[in-house]
């Protein structure tokens, strides 16, 4: 194809002349094992946050869904999220922060390997190829944006003016398709660089395309300088390198999703942070923040259970009735998560209490009235034996900043859905 | 089929996988717009993340690299620095843990520059601190790890750079001895000896034409 004022052998000067890539270590085969290394490591991430929209219940009511009126077809809410076992959110959120942070000195790496495309001339050969580069925009602008939204995210820098749930959400519905079309195209180049490195490599052709689907790009330049400076670091110590920063930010991933004694591998990590003492595991919100004072959560302090009638219950009448204590974990979004030991009510018999017997979802509303001030449970979570009411923890009375008078502790839900300072139950019957 | 590879430049299998592509995108952009106030800075952010990146981050990395580790900065330095090739090339010990360093920054800027500190201490009830020094803390600890490893690969190639002669008995060639010395099998990981002209390990690839490449700045 032709574009008229572009001449395919008189490319502008600078980066759109072959000459100007310098570097001995591009080339087919590095772009290709870095290729490699997020073809498995990115749907890690993709199916673990899928996974996290799941773990939210969405489609329980308005405000487990965030805002999101779920009509569209990428609002997947497959099934009822699972109370067993009870560190599942732990691990599906903890794996897709930690991935994401080790894959993104490889993602940089892989654009740092491809750049020269950019700059590539003529701009467009086909109509074939002008749609990969859209495509490719959508790639790597979705894989930037993912992974800044989410890097901001973590570390408490709330500085881009959107909702973050929503704009990650769809953001890695953009990237996830752009993703499959990537590696449907470019599966077969893959494969043939990886397997033909040194002959390939040597006299600096492109790898031919192969597999069903054929890149628009055989008869592009290749990846490798055609004037390579000298080398002053091997290909493989360029490899080390991407792998040496992975582990460094593994590590920070690892460690506040473990928690405990790895918590301190996360030294540049500012969530999930611990005061000492047994009341001094992570807070991700503070009464001050919540707005959470003296009277509220005093003497007339009362949590009222609605079902098929109204019960009104101080902390004292709660702490009457049958107490059960577990180990569970609260596990949060943003990939850190703390296990402690929690005592309270069963949720299912303060369902009871309010005449709903069977199973039953439980619409729980806490004195802050933030975003999280209301979430629901599904009926998995009600009818689980340690999803508690819970009044004490690590044998001790709730602090205020850990929901006192009493807040829901449930298995493997995400850390917002334990909301605290409850006010209200509100316990609806549904066929299970 | 063949008029269509002619006319659409590939397979027709590449074109519907690109069209499922664009369907996914466009419903996820119909999905930001369930927040109509948060579409524009989205999609700002967005396309601000492609063109930072791959106009200014990494024009701005290679350059930084360019200047302390290329051909122009070598020869800036040439005039006050012995001439340490013949023995390790020290570029690898200082370009590895400057990246490392340089990633650390890069990702974790907001906790080390305390951008989010103030949301921090709402959340938390602790305040944010340190961050700095930690990751100074970090760079010190990569960088003395690097300079271990250059004292043991000194080691091993006989002796400290810029000596009188390397101790008898080592492979290395004298100084002053024109031409790059015997290289041996690097293996991998192994930092290359001196990389002048291109000999890089077998694993690179070689300029096609077999000249030896011009030793001027890109």
């Amino acid at each position: 194809m032709r574009l008229p004022g572009v001449s395919a052998s008189k490319p502008p000067p600078g980066p759109f002349r072959e000459g100007f890539w310098r570097s001995p270590l591009r080339g087919p085969w590095l772009t290709a094992v870095l290729g490699l290394v997020l073809l498995i490591g990115l749907p890690i991430v993709i199916v673990t946050g899928l996974l996290s929209n799941d773990a939210y219940q969405p489609g329980l009511s308005t405000s487990n869904a965030l805002g999101r009126d779920l009509g569209g077809p990428l609002d997947l809410y497959l099934f009822g999220w699972p109370t067993s076992p009870s560190w599942l959110y732990a691990l599906t959120q903890g794996l897709h922060v930690t991935i994401g942070l080790a894959l993104f000195p490889v993602v940089l790496a892989k654009l740092w390997s491809v750049i020269p495309r950019l700059f590539e001339w003529p701009p467009v050969r086909s109509p074939a190829h002008a749609l990969e580069r859209l495509s490719l925009a959508l790639l790597v602008g979705g894989a930037l944006f993912e992974f800044v939204t989410g890097i901001l995210n973590i570390q408490y820098w709330y500085a881009f003016p959107f909702f973050f749930t929503q704009a990650h959400y769809y953001g890695a519905w953009v990237f996830t398709g752009a993703f499959l079309a990537h590696v449907a195209i470019k599966f077969g180049t893959m494969r043939t660089s990886l397997r033909t490195r040194r002959d390939v490599m040597a006299v600096g052709v492109a790898a031919p395309g192969g597999g069903a689907i054929t890149s628009s790009g055989q008869d592009a330049p290749s990846l490798a300088a055609t004037s390579p400076a000298p080398a002053s670091m091997s290909r493989r110590a360029l490899l080390g390198t991407v792998a040496a920063g992975s582990v460094l930010l593994a590590l920070q991933g690892a460690g506040q999703s473990l928690g405990g004694p790895f918590r301190a591998l996360a030294f540049l990590l500012p969530r999930g942070r611990t005061r000492p003492g047994p009341l001094g595991f992570p807070v991700n919100k503070t009464a001050l923040a919540a707005g959470i004072s003296g009277p509220s959560v005093g003497r007339a302090w009362r949590v009222v259970l609605v079902g098929q009638r109204s019960v009104s219950l101080s902390r004292e009448q709660l702490l009457a009735l049958p107490q059960h204590t577990y180990d569970l974990p609260i596990a949060c979004v943003e990939g850190w998560s703390t296990t402690q030991r929690w005592s309270g009510v069963r949720l299912r018999d303060l369902a009871s209490l309010c005449g709903v017997h069977g199973a039953a979802t439980v619409t729980t509303m806490s004195l802050d009235p933030g975003t999280f001030g209301r979430a629901s449970l599904g009926h998995e979570q009600v009818a689980a034996d340690s999803s508690l009411l819970a009044l004490r923890v690590n044998g001790l009375d709730l602090s205020l900043d850990h929901g006192f008078p009493a807040r829901i502790i449930s298995p493997a839900v995400p850390g917002v859905h334990c909301t605290k300072w409850v006010t209200n139950m509100t316990f609806r019957a549904v066929a299970e | 089929m063949t008029r269509f590879r002619a006319l659409y430049g590939a397979g027709p299998l590449n074109l519907l996988a690109l069209l499922a592509s664009f369907a996914i995108a466009g419903a996820a952009v119909v999905g930001w717009f369930q927040r109509p106030r948060d579409v524009v800075s989205v999609l700002v952010w967005f396309a601000a993340a492609i063109v930072l990146h791959d106009l200014v981050l990494l024009p701005l990395y290679s350059l930084l690299d360019r200047i302390a580790f290329g051909v122009a900065g070598k020869r800036l330095r040439g005039a006050r620095r012995p001439d340490v090739s013949g023995l390790v090339n020290p570029t690898p010990y200082l370009r590895i843990p400057a990246i490392l360093s340089g990633l650390l920054l890069a990702v974790f800027f907001p906790v080390i520059g305390g951008f989010g500190a103030q949301t921090e201490l709402s959340a938390s009830g602790i305040p944010e601190s340190g961050y700095l020094a930690r990751w100074l803390l970090a760079t010190g600890v990569i960088f003395a790890a690097s300079a271990i490893a250059y004292a043991l690969a000194i080691a091993r190639a006989g002796g400290p750079p810029a000596t009188a002669g390397p101790p008898p008995g080592t492979a290395g060639p004298p100084p002053g001895t024109a031409g790059p010395p015997a290289t041996p099998d690097p293996g991998p990981d192994q930092v290359l000896v001196d990389p002048r002209p291109a000999a890089p390990d077998q694993d690179q690839a070689a300029p096609s034409d077999g000249a030896a490449p011009t030793p001027t700045p890109d």
